[in-house]
């Protein structure tokens, strides 16, 4: 009787899931409401962790709670610590949850809502959660080693050092790519330029509070941290309202790009417990709050969505980044559905803190679910703005214009209609000189959450501050990306240097540090400030790059799964990690060409420096606009090389991976796993 | 009555272990011999953690 309820309630949570991405993608002709979204997630992935992932666990893996873990193993009270599985979840969700499942989720929805949506839902239940949970395992099992080892004893000898590279490259563009955004929603925005540069001194405090006065006392200095960045917040209002202020705080995007420039290189030199840790706590928090407030927010108003499921930018024309859905919509959303940056976590930290192998289950596949969600709920607030002000908002000003009168009539001439009143009307309400022609996501992420919570606390009259609370969540946790990538891209640097001068590679030697963070900072910060004065705005040649680079490295992640499910001798389950590999291999590698070689100028890099030098041979480009033109050339070059660079050396890896299996499948080698030998646990097993 | 402050207990727990805030009592209650101080725990802590990736996109 209780397992007849049982089957019956999974089968009515089944038929919701199925009744929500029903709704989402027949509903034709009139608005879809929200709660549908949710229905659909929440429904598909509570089914996916049921029945899915304990397969996986059951079949796949062989998860074995009368093992004991490394937490257990080695516990050590720093690295290797037992951790209550739901601390666990929580240290595992707050790692993997960065700026990308909300930017990504926000961009692609030019396609319309459905594509976007349904690549959320399918690619984490099928791609990301398997990758992170079975990286997490096979770790695990291998007292917490890093994918680039794993790698190299799993696959090959090569492989270790392509990994290395891998990451180093998919850093910087990374680093690059979100720093443009953080510029993007900044740019001439006193009122948000001076909130996100008072979390600077914030943090630094909060640093002193916990060195000085009372060290790792962490929850006391986030209060107070917190406190003082939301009245950042507030008081930004009133320097954007005084003009002595204002002035200081109203920078330009080449300006903004130079001062994050700086930021990053500070952050990296300097000792990490004055800045990039406190402002990693006070990101933890106001993070987690901004998601469960959305949630909630969503939950309360019920928005209907305004996009339609479909756009006639799935033609590929579309005006924040051009490509048609296939590959481009798989690439532009990575974290949300698979991130292969997520391998790294689960091969980290993570793995050292699991009590049991059973909490991997919940650790790995359940917290990417978590984050799936996340996205879904970005693509929800983004759809929910009318259609012509999220064009509005991302459109480029090399393609529409750069006021609002040549933008709303670009836009609506696209059959999205939008009144330049309507853009300066919305402007002025969120406390902005204009919304016009901030690509990158984050601004139009945050009108329509500010929509989203104004509507539940505050009405119209705090619509500015919840944008601008809104814009401060994303920067804040973007520059926390930023400073923490920044100081790992050193220490990847100085690896490499180490080889070539051994000094350089000593992490202590204040010369290699400066030198390491100079080159990794100079890395990333060239590729903002090409973004920064790419008249389409960047996001069209920069947040494709890293897709396309995130989503390689996932296909490692999951190759060397693969090549680790060979040697366990799976072969009728190998499918788990193989359909998912194939699937990204086929998109990354089609969007990796059509970035290299499409004769579209707009889609392919080497067709646009063509385009531009048959400009400036024909005289088409004004004198004072040359040098930029020029330059713009070698950039694009630059960025099909890089590309052909991700490709190549991800071809190799896997080649070398494809050799394994065949000798191992064929039975000319012996399988030899790299597994930490069984050692029962000492702790009581519940059944 | 009681349940609630189970419940508030039990969430101000999570938190101290979420944040890094019981760190240092984690590791005490671990090490039998001589241990680090509280300020040498957290700036190790510190170093263990962002050396590596610890942030993803």
């Amino acid at each position: 009787m209780k397992a007849l309820f049982r089957n019956l309630t999974w089968m009515a949570v089944g038929l919701l899931g199925a009744a929500g991405l029903a709704a989402i993608a027949l509903e034709r002709g009139e608005p879809v409401n929200a709660m549908w979204f949710v229905v659909a997630a929440a429904g598909t992935f509570a089914v996916a962790y049921r029945f899915y992932s304990a397969f996986l666990a059951a079949r796949v893996l062989g998860l074995d709670d009368t093992r004991a873990t490394p937490a257990e193993r080695l516990d050590d009270g720093k690295d290797f610590v037992p951790t209550n599985k739901w601390v666990a979840v929580g240290h595992h969700f707050a790692a993997i949850a960065g700026p990308g499942p909300l930017v990504g989720p926000t961009l692609a929805a030019q396609f319309g809502y459905l594509p976007g949506t349904l690549w959320l839902i399918v690619g984490a239940v099928l791609g990301g959660c398997v990758q992170d949970f079975v990286i997490l395992f096979f770790s695990m099992r291998r007292d917490g080693k890093s994918l680039g080892q794993m790698a190299r004893e799993e696959v090959g000898r090569r492989g270790g050092m392509i990994a290395l590279l891998a990451v180093l490259a998919i850093m910087v563009v990374l680093l690059a790519v979100v720093a443009l955004v953080v510029v993007n929603a900044l740019f001439d925005s006193p009122w948000g330029t001076f909130t996100l540069a008072m979390t600077i001194p914030i943090a630094m405090l909060m640093g002193l509070y916990l060195r000085l006065w009372r060290p790792g006392r962490v929850l006391e200095a986030t209060a107070i941290g917190l406190a003082l960045t939301l009245f950042a917040v507030v008081a930004g209002q009133w320097v954007a309202a005084a003009p002595e202020w204002a002035r200081y705080f109203t920078l330009s995007k080449p300006t903004l790009a130079l001062a994050i420039i700086a930021y990053g290189f500070a952050a990296s030199a300097l000792p990490v417990w004055l800045l990039l840790a406190p402002r990693d706590y006070l990101s933890a928090f106001i993070k987690v709050g901004a998601i469960l407030a959305l949630a909630g927010g969503i939950l309360v108003v019920r928005p209907d969505i305004h996009m339609p499921a479909l756009t006639r930018f799935v033609d590929g024309s579309g005006p924040i980044f051009a490509g048609g859905i296939f590959p481009f919509c798989f690439i532009t959303i990575a974290c949300g559905a698979v991130s292969g940056f997520h391998a790294l976590i689960s091969s980290g930290t993570t793995p050292k803190l699991l009590m049991r192998e059973s909490h991997a289950r919940m650790v790995g596949y359940g917290s990417m679910l978590m984050e799936s969600f996340v996205g879904v709920m970005a693509m929800v607030a983004a759809c929910a703005l009318q259609p012509g002000v999220y064009f509005a908002i991302n459109s480029p000003a090399g393609l529409v214009g750069d006021t609002a009168e040549a933008a709303t009539a670009a836009i609506s001439a696209w059959g999205f209609p939008v009144e330049a009143a309507t853009m300066e009307a919305l402007a002025r309400q969120v406390g902005e000189h204009t919304l016009l022609n901030r690509t990158g996501g984050a601004p139009s992420l945050a009108v329509g959450m500010a929509q989203i919570f104004s509507t539940t606390i505050g009405g119209h009259r705090l619509l500015s501050i919840w944008y601008h609370f809104a814009i401060m969540f994303e920067a804040l946790f973007i520059l926390t990306v930023l400073d923490a990538g920044t100081r790992v891209g050193r220490f990847m640097v100085q690896e490499l240097l180490g080889h070539a001068w051994k000094p350089l590679g000593r992490s202590g030697w204040y010369p290699g540090i400066l030198l390491s963070s100079g080159l990794i900072v100079a890395a990333w910060g060239y590729f903002l400030y090409q973004g920064v004065l790419d008249p389409l705005g960047g996001i069209n040649s920069l947040w494709p790059l890293f897709g396309i680079a995130n989503q390689l490295l996932a296909s490692v992640a999951l190759v060397v799964a693969t090549t680790i499910l060979i040697k366990m001798g799976h072969r009728r389950t190998l499918w788990v990690t193989l359909l998912p590999t194939l699937w990204l291999v086929t998109v990354t590698l089609t969007g990796a060409w059509q970035k290299i070689t499409s004769p579209n100028p707009r889609i392919g890099f080497l067709a646009q420096a063509r385009a531009l030098e048959g400009q400036l041979a024909a005289g088409a480009v004004a004198a004072g606009k040359v040098e930029a033109t020029t330059r713009l050339v070698f950039n694009n070059r630059l960025d099909a090389g890089v590309t052909a660079l991700f490709v190549g050396l991800i071809l190799v890896l896997i080649l070398e991976a494809v050799v394994e299996w065949l000798r191992v499948l064929s039975g000319r080698k012996a399988p030899e796993l790299r597994e930490s030998p069984h050692v029962p646990t000492r702790w009581a097993v519940v059944p | 009555m009681r349940a609630l402050l189970a419940a508030a207990r039990a969430l101000w727990a999570f938190l101290r272990l979420w944040s890094g805030d019981a760190d240092y009592d984690v590791y005490r209650a671990r090490v039998d011999g001589p241990a680090l101080s509280r300020e040498e725990f957290w700036l190790e802590s510190l170093k263990r953690r962002y050396d590596r990736v610890s942030r993803c996109c």
